[in-house]
């Protein structure tokens, strides 16, 4: 009974794995991805509150690159978890999608962290292009990449919503000024940037999170890893189950010699 | 068979997700109502505002053009009927013409409202008995005209036309 009760188990485990694993790769992270694309170029008008779509510019599609070649390199998105000749078309055609969505948001979230135009835009972009480029060629960790991805955003997502922003809004103030004079002729248009409503950082940081989530989500395990893995646990329960079943005999056994 | 059903649903899903994103994109509403209005114009439903239409004609034919456009303008948020564009570009014509000179910034402005018209359709006849001119290469030809400088301008003839 209790090799029934473990095959049936194995058999409901693998399936609900199975159904689960088909919806996260197929639902679930493509529509988290390409809510990210949506809200990462989305901005509101400081004055009219209306809604700006910002495309992304070609240098970010650079950045998206650079960014899953790093995934590939750290094992963080294994292709072959993705791409297999086992599975049928459907499966691959599934998951390339998922991947292009992957990629998209990707440009989508350094462009929500990038400032519009001007000296702004360029500092940024070399930063990013720094940091990218460089763990390309030094010794690779991927946890400690991801804290670094981490914190790249969220610096760069402070110094654009927060000190650019600052320097950008309707609302003339002496620091804002101050800092004009300064930089008056070298900017190249980093005052002119337009102003955006508070609520476009608040969006930013919404899409931000959600990219985050969703490189969390990422499975790196082919779905036959994940049936073998279930299928070792399933194997060593049954080894259990089998030793205690065993043990009862043995007892039984004993107790009929002695009842003898 | 349950995960097949879910593949196809994810694919569908995310390839209409996506049309959805690059229509966004491409069409920038300014808020959510434009949303709809916008998605009017994309299905070939869109409708102007008739009550704001019939405003404006009124003012129209009072000869208070400015104001006459500024219904027009809310009438068709889109600038997609021909009929409306037309009579922007009319209101223009007459606004901007002149006895002795034209005012060429209203006529520039009316021949971009007419070439509008043209782009959306270039075959439109105007049925308003009131205006001489009942098509949109007409009403160009006579904008382009009176932007232009020329001997013609000199002709005192021009002083007794009458206003198309």
């Amino acid at each position: 009974m209790p090799f029934l009760t473990v095959g049936l188990l194995f058999s409901m485990t693998e399936k609900n794995r199975l159904r689960n694993q088909a919806l996260l790769r197929c639902i679930l992270l493509p529509v988290i991805f390409l809510t990210v694309a949506l809200l990462g170029g989305l901005r509101i008008g400081a004055e009219d509150h209306r809604f700006i779509f910002v495309a992304p510019p070609l240098v970010t599609l650079l950045f998206a690159v650079l960014l899953l070649g790093l995934f590939v390199r750290g094992a963080m998105l294994k292709i072959h978890a993705w791409f297999s000749e086992n599975y049928s078309p459907l499966v691959n055609f599934s998951h390339a999608l998922t991947l292009i969505t992957l990629f998209f948001a990707s440009a989508l979230a350094f462009n929500s962290v990038l400032p519009e135009r001007g000296l702004f835009f360029w500092l940024f972009s070399f930063f990013f292009l720094w940091t990218l480029a460089n763990n390309f060629f030094s010794v690779f960790e991927p946890k400690r990449f991801l804290i670094s991805l981490i914190v790249l955003f969220g610096v760069a997502f402070i110094l654009k919503h927060t000190i650019v922003a600052a320097l950008n809004a309707p609302q003339e103030s002496y620091w804002k000024e101050l800092a004009q004079k300064i930089f008056e002729g070298v900017t190249f248009g980093a005052f002119n940037a337009p102003a955006y409503a508070p609520a476009t950082g608040y969006i930013s940081f919404f899409a931000l999170l959600l990219f985050m989530f969703g490189l969390f989500l990422l499975p790196n395990e082919t779905i036959e890893d994940e049936i073998k893995q279930i299928a070792e646990t399933s194997d060593k329960l049954i080894e259990a189950k089998s030793d205690e079943a065993i043990d009862v005999i043995e007892d039984e056994d004993e107790l009929t010699e002695i009842s003898k | 068979m349950q995960n097949k059903l879910i593949q196809i649903f994810g694919v569908a899903l995310t390839i209409i997700y996506a049309v959805f994103i690059v229509w966004l994109y491409a069409t920038e509403p300014k808020s959510f109502k434009e949303i709809s209005v916008k998605a009017e114009v994309t299905t070939g439903t869109y409708q102007i505002d008739q009550q704001k239409f019939d405003s404006g004609l009124k003012l129209f034919r009072e000869e208070n053009y400015r104001a006459a456009r500024d219904e027009f303008a809310r009438a068709d948020s889109e600038k997609r009927d021909t009929r409306t564009q037309f009579y922007i570009a009319y209101s223009f014509y007459r606004e901007g013409w002149g006895r002795f000179y034209n005012d060429d910034e209203l006529f520039k402005q009316g021949i971009e409202a007419v070439n509008r018209v043209i782009s959306i359709d270039a075959n439109f006849k105007s049925d308003d008995a009131d205006l001489k001119m009942k098509t949109p290469a007409e009403l160009k030809a006579e904008l382009e005209e009176g932007t232009e400088r020329s001997a013609s301008d000199f002709d005192p003839r021009k002083v007794v036309r009458e206003r198309k």
